[in-house]
């Protein structure tokens, strides 16, 4: 919808310089393996075999370097550790999109591999000019079995990772994918069959790699691609151990609107704002790690994430810690009922307040949590700019949870860097599901010593009935506080307008009304940090692009979940 | 855990094994061999393998006049139009009968072992069948589309 293909991927720079780059290497790779083949005096008895054989050695040289890089968008410690030093040279955050990039172009080059060989080992039959079988070739020889094996476990995997298998059965996808270690070990043992030699019969020897280098000609890729292997394996236990390290569930809290929130002590973790991790609860699934936005700021003395019980895991987490449906249902009633109540608004209160479970109470005590963490996410970067536009959209909500915690402690410090505003927005559906944000918001809010410093923009996007509108204008009328969010801030009703939202903001930043003072300034640098759907996420961009002018830099920073 | 829907996952491992049945009967056409060609069959250099006398039924149709790897893209392309769905058979039901399709999975599976570019094609064939089957023992069924959805995106 709205913009084609062709713009997408041609009119915009820095896509255009992606396509450039990644299809141009792999095309130079292709070429080149086609080249080199075809001129190898050495091989020339292969090179009987024509245009198959130079299709499938350069279709396998770009195979090595896709094997090579599917790995490495996945070194996650690695990308946390770099992001910040190179955010500027390539989207760190799109590292997901990077690995399906890279395991999209597999595929295809898998496909002309496979077929020129198909092609080559048919004819090697024919003109027998090794003495063996197309057959043995196929299912014999390691090359053969290794390839057809990865294959099939590319089935495997591309199938179970589409994004409709992903959301229905998450563990679908988990534990396919794992079969990435036998596809690995197969990637790395591919050539040890010694296919390309100049030799009629494999020149086998008894030392590692079992294969004599002086008539066995392949590209020795394994020695390149193996690295990105090695890693990812060593990351993988540097996680599992960093896991084990002392971890307490210290207290676990539930929300009036059904969230439950774990805090957790683990002196080892360090994390900044805006950061998520990996949880497993053994005593719900031992094999399990699910992610989820971090909701503590990094001063807070605990780790805390908001857990709401929406998936079979999460229930089943909700079960095991005596918090099961029913208890929150009742909670959540009870804390509407409290709501509506007008002694309890005038209080300026909340609607109910959160129960938290008392291990001592319950017959079991409360579970064994191990988290994996913390990873990135480009919310860190709010303190390098002038003014920060913070925008969640239903529960994409739950990170700015941390950065405005993480904030307001800053701000009490006197130590926020560059950052000089703050504007934050909240489009969500359903205000009162979010009651456990509208706590920590109030917070927030009370705490605001300078009331030009944060603003927060709440919009309620679902339709309104007439009770419900009659309701809001009688309890909004004089009060101090919102009748919907219990804050100072005014919700408003209906979809943001970003367009227009951008351009005031512009005007105000230009005429100096904005921030004192920053007109004088060369260039004033706007963050937008937005999480939620990719729609929305299209919108707002669009809008920032729009708004930018020679003063002004508008930029984006889209969080994935 | 996790609600895995199966007719639903067996879609794009039908959708795949079949497109790589159709491309592998393309290539078929060019290069001609029948699969079974060794069992008793002689080699000869040059020439390769020289299939055995009993085979010459499928000698006929694959080698001779490829009519197996035609029947084979043929078949390959109706699971691809039942699965993906081609528009003329969306929500008809034969594109949403589970039942069907496992047949054809099987016997798309038995044509494709037959040529020598079709191994691969059949295995996956049968894995998509086997996850029919079990959208079949757990009782899934296709639901028919709703007409009245809103136009989404935008915002």
């Amino acid at each position: 919808m709205g913009e084609s293909w062709f713009h997408r991927e041609f009119l915009s720079a820095r896509r255009l310089s992606f396509n450039f780059l990644f299809y141009g290497t792999h095309l130079f790779l292709f070429a080149y393996g086609w080249y080199s083949q075809a001129t190898n005096t050495k091989l020339a008895a292969l090179n009987g075999l024509k245009f198959s054989v130079w299709t499938s050695r350069g279709a396998g040289l770009v195979l090595a370097f896709d094997g090579f890089l599917i790995l490495v968008p996945m070194l996650r410690n690695i990308i946390r550790v770099v992001r910040p030093k190179l955010t500027w040279l390539f989207p760190a955050d799109e590292n997901i999109w990077f690995h399906r990039q890279v395991a999209y172009s597999m595929a295809f080059w898998a496909m002309i591999h496979t077929t020129a060989h198909y092609v080559n080992f048919i004819n090697v039959e024919r003109t027998q000019v090794r003495p063996e079988l197309a057959l043995d070739i196929h299912y014999t020889q390691a090359g053969g079995i290794t390839g057809h094996f990865m294959l099939l476990i590319m089935l495997l995997m591309y199938t179970t990772a589409h994004h409709k298998i992903r959301n229905q059965c998450f563990e679908a996808f988990w534990y396919t994918h794992h079969l990435a270690f036998f596809f690995m070990i197969g990637l790395y043992s591919h050539a040890t069959g010694c296919f390309v030699r100049d030799s009629a019969n494999p020149d086998y020897i008894t030392m590692f790699p079992f294969y004599s280098t002086e008539h066995c000609l392949g590209y020795e890729s394994w020695r390149f691609t193996i690295w990105p292997g090695i890693i990812y394996f060593g990351e993988r236990v540097y996680r599992e151990i960093r896991a084990r390290r002392a971890t307490r569930l210290s207290k676990l809290l539930v929300h009036p609107s059904g969230a439950m929130e774990l805090r957790i002590v683990k002196p080892s973790f360090k994390y900044t704002a805006g950061q998520w991790l990996f949880i497993q609860v053994p005593d719900v699934s031992r094999l399990q790690w699910h992610p989820f936005t971090i909701t503590s700021a990094p001063e807070d003395p605990y780790v805390s994430v908001h857990i709401r019980q929406v998936g079979d895991f999460t229930r089943a987490l909700g079960e095991r810690v005596g918090a099961g449906p029913s208890v929150v249902a009742a909670l959540t009633q009870a804390a509407m009922k409290g709501g509506e109540k007008d002694e309890k608004m005038v209080d300026g209160g909340s609607r109910g307040d959160f129960v938290e479970l008392d291990p001592a109470s319950s017959s079991r005590p409360l579970p064994v949590v191990r988290i994996d963490g913390p990873y990135g996410a480009p919310a860190e970067d709010v303190f390098n700019v002038e003014i920060a536009v913070l925008i969640g959209a239903g529960i994409g909500v739950t990170p700015f949870a941390s950065i405005l915690k993480h904030i307001w402690y800053r701000q009490r410090s006197g130590n926020l860097g560059s950052l000089r505003r703050v504007e934050f927005f909240w489009v969500c559906r359903d205000a009162p599901s979010f009651g456990w944000f509208q706590s920590l918001l109030q917070e927030v809010e009370a705490a605001q010593a300078d009331p030009n410093f944060l603003r927060i923009n709440i919009y309620l996007t679902q339709k309104i009935g007439e009770d419900m509108l009659w309701n809001i204008a009688v309890n909004d009328a004089g009060a101090e506080y919102d009748p919907l969010t219990l804050l100072r801030t005014r919700t408003m009703f209906g979809r943001p307008d970003w367009k227009n939202i951008y351009a005031n903001m512009a005007t105000a930043i230009t005429s100096g009304q904005y921030i004192p003072g920053a007109s004088s300034q060369l260039k004033t640098t706007v963050g937008t940090y937005f999480c939620g759907p990719s729609v929305l996420a299209k919108a707002i961009k669009e809008a920032t692009v729009e708004a930018t002018s020679s003063s002004i830099n508008f930029t984006f920073a889209k969080e994935h979940f | 855990m996790g609600n895995l829907i199966w007719h639903e996952y067996a879609r794009y491992v039908s959708i795949t094994a079949s497109l790589y049945t159709v491309w592998a009967g393309f290539f078929a056409l060019i290069y001609r061999k029948f699969f079974w060609d060794f069992v008793s069959g002689i080699v000869r250099n040059p020439g390769g393998l020289q299939p055995a006398p009993q085979d010459s039924i499928f000698i006929t149709i694959i080698v001779k006049a490829p009519i197996l790897p035609i029947f084979s893209m043929l078949l390959g392309s109706t699971l691809v139009a039942l699965d993906y769905p081609a528009p003329f058979l969306k929500g008809t039901s034969i594109q949403r009968s589970i039942v069907l399709r496992p047949v054809l999975l099987i016997l798309q599976a038995f044509l494709a072992i037959l040529f020598y570019q079709g191994t691969n094609g059949a295995i996956w064939s049968l894995v998509a069948t086997v996850c029919y089957g079990r959208a079949l023992a757990l009782g899934e069924s296709m639901k028919e589309a709703k007409d009245n959805k809103g136009r989404s995106g935008g915002a």
